[in-house]
């Protein structure tokens, strides 16, 4: 029981963790909490099952146009659903542009893919064992993209100039930083890495139209428990998410797994509404 | 002789009058072709079944028409594609039964669509034939035109009761189902009758049909000792889980239950091949090979008809086929005993009984639309899948 709880608690933290770091990319570059990260979770999975198993590209292959296929839909997001609303963000209208456009998403993959969960492929030719690969492999992903990012923004040129406009996007753009294109890199990056979850995470989750509303959702908590903006909080929450959720599907199973997340993560908000990582907003004086 | 103008006019006058009093109308009524209004999804998610069923209904209506029709009255079958979507099957409807004026509507083929549409056909007072398995659509009160050829839910859940308690003999049985409106509705319908057959539910839940790890919950029912699995939900990733981890915990018991347990997408979703072992999905009597591969002999020539009419069934269920062209051919057969008049179609198919159709028998009563027989709804071996039709699961004799 232990191992499956450990197994499955961690490869599938490591999936939500993912998805908690694209919201959190997504959110840097523009303050916008985009609910496409979900979807193009899901979309990963239907893509490396597409390019894979349908087309016969090798699994290298897949992978790449995966990702860039995540990238591009990254791009489309800032430029159709984001770009228009930022001048009045604070009204929340990003709410309604990028849920229209995550369920149009969704729709049109049940239409053009499929509504049943389809094969994904098995990604490396080892068999499958004790640890298995579909449990190593998104923890893999989680590992290197957080590693990715900490380099990222702490050591290069680009990565910095990231934090600059995430930190006051007024005062990157007086310094003529081309805040729109570092927007629109930022969107990029963050559909790779959403792509980069489904299809890590593919064999264990299938490819299914349906993953996108519980990635959506599973996704934002780790956000929320590790604090708004930062990565490795999104981690520690994705992680603590999986093993509190496959403890509570061996404990107490069924729908009751579902209810006993929610209540802990409603009662963690109740105590520490910034998250665990976030710090408690400054108040103005 | 001449004609004068005076004549002429008094006998326009009187041909007139003739055809708005409705003196040559049975004349003209006697050779109109019998509008069957059809509503097949032929797209769209659920179009599976609907292009299955609709070999099956073209072929009886292309057979009745070059028999010379119905009482030397040719079928015209109205079709209109639902596309899968109960609006659509909404706006069709009434487009055939108010425009068209159709004598009969046969369909909607998919429970979904049916229960968007049925109220409105009843309202229109067109006599209604539909294969769908949503108990709540018949209703002899309700929609006293509407009759069902096929099983009702309540009849698939059932037949499986009665396959897991009184032929595999299991006293222990765990039911589970996913959290959609289907699964949870025919958990809380089968426990209770499983109950009443003597069994001992020793494990019933609801389980999100995306949880991508069921073993949390395979462990529970093997800890309670179950002998047999009963999985409802329509969710072949659901089901293939079931499946795969009933195999990676060497856990020797059946699985019993819906059709989708033998679909190609539960098949494509298994690890194994031989994970398929001592699966066994509801199937239908008529439709199934015995254990000597033989189909019964009324399908056996029914099968000789696909295959002359270059029908393919290697890429559909030998049943869908089935059902399909039993619809016309009751509609038919009631036209040709008493008309088509909607009160006399119904009044016919109040009296059937034992119709022999190929999918099954038929027999309707003033009091239940249901036709469709108990002891024709079995259970089959999910991996015995050939030409479209399934081998009978051990235990059924015949």
């Amino acid at each position: 029981m232990l191992i499956s709880i450990v197994s499955y608690g961690l490869a599938l933290g490591a999936v939500y963790a993912l998805i908690g770091i694209t919201y959190n990319v997504m959110f840097a570059a523009s303050r916008v909490f985009s609910f496409t990260a979900g979807t193009v979770g899901m979309l990963g999975g239907v893509f490396g099952a597409l390019c894979i198993e349908r087309m016969g590209m090798p699994v290298a292959l897949g992978f790449l146009v995966t990702l860039a296929a995540g990238a591009v839909l990254g791009i489309v997001t800032e430029i159709l659903t984001v770009r228009p609303v930022l001048k009045s963000l604070e009204q929340h209208l990003y709410v309604l542009s990028t849920l229209a456009f995550a369920l149009m998403l969704q729709q049109l993959t049940a239409i053009e893919w499929s509504t049943e969960p389809q094969p994904f492929p098995r990604l490396l030719p080892f068999a499958s064992g004790f640890f298995d690969q579909q449990f190593w492999l998104p923890m893999l992903a989680c590992a290197l993209t957080i590693i990715g990012l900490e380099w990222l923004y702490r050591r290069t040129l680009v990565g910095r100039a990231f934090l600059a406009i995430s930190e006051d996007n007024y005062a990157a753009r007086a310094l003529g930083l081309p805040e729109q294109r570092l927007r629109i890199a930022s969107y990029a990056l963050a559909g790779a890495i959403g792509t980069l979850a489904g299809f890590t995470g593919g064999e264990m989750m299938l490819a299914y139209f349906g993953n996108g509303p519980l990635l959506n959702f599973y996704g934002f908590v780790p956000v929320a428990l590790g604090g708004m903006g930062s990565n490795r909080g999104a981690v520690a929450g994705g992680l603590a998410l999986g093993l509190f959720q496959q403890a509570a599907n061996f404990l107490v199973g069924g729908i009751f797994a579902s209810v006993a997340i929610f209540v802990v993560f409603i009662i963690v908000l109740l105590v520490r509404p910034e998250g665990f990582a976030g710090a408690a907003p400054a108040r103005r004086v | 002789m001449p004609i004068s103008r005076r004549q002429a006019l008094v006998g326009s006058a009187a041909s007139t009058a003739a055809l708005a009093s409705g003196v040559f109308r049975p004349a003209i009524a006697a050779s109109e072709p019998i509008r069957i209004g059809y509503l097949p999804a032929l797209t769209g998610p659920s179009s599976s079944t609907g292009i299955g069923i609709n070999r099956g209904t073209e072929l009886a209506v292309k057979e009745i028409n070059d028999a010379g029709g119905i009482n030397g009255r040719q079928i015209e079958l109205v079709v209109r594609d639902t596309q899968s979507d109960p609006t659509k099957a909404v706006n069709a409807a009434t487009e055939l039964t108010r425009r068209h004026k159709v004598h009969v509507i046969w369909g909607p083929l998919n429970s979904g669509e049916a229960l968007a549409a049925t109220p409105l056909i009843a309202r229109d007072g067109v006599p209604q034939l539909h294969p769908c398995w949503v108990d709540q659509l018949t209703d002899v009160k309700k929609y006293p035109l509407a009759f069902r050829n096929a099983p009702t839910n309540q009849q698939i859940g059932g037949a499986a009761n009665h396959y897991v308690v009184n032929i595999v003999k299991a006293k222990k049985v765990a039911v589970i189902s996913d959290t959609t409106g289907y699964g949870t509705a025919s958990l809380n319908a089968y426990v209770p009758m499983l109950k009443t057959l003597g069994a001992e539910v020793v494990y019933e839940g609801s389980v999100e049909s995306n949880n991508p790890d069921l073993k949390p919950e395979l462990l529970r029912m093997q800890a309670a000792g179950a002998q047999a699995i009963m999985p409802w939900s329509v969710n072949a990733g659901f089901l293939s889980r079931i499946i795969n981890t009933r195999a990676e915990m060497n856990w020797d018991i059946p699985i019993v239950g819906q059709t989708t347990l033998g679909s190609g997408q539960t098949k494509a979703l298994l690890k194994k091949p031989e994970y398929w072992e001592k699966v066994y999905p509801n199937n239908f009597r008529n439709c199934s090979y015995n254990a000597a591969g033989v189909l019964p002999p009324r399908t056996v020539e029914f099968v000789e008809r696909i295959r002359k009419a270059n029908i393919e069934m290697g890429d559909t269920l030998l049943w869908w086929i089935a059902l399909g062209y039993d619809g016309p051919r009751l509609v038919a057969d009631a036209i040709k005993a008493v008309g088509s008049g909607p009160e006399e179609i119904a009044g016919y198919w109040n009296k059937v009984k034992a119709w022999p159709g190929v999918y099954g028998s038929i027999s309707w009563t003033p009091e239940l639309h249901d036709g469709f027989q108990n002891d024709e709804i079995v259970m089959c071996q999910a991996n015995s899948l050939k030409e479209g039709a399934f081998t009978l699961a051990p235990g059924y004799t015949g």
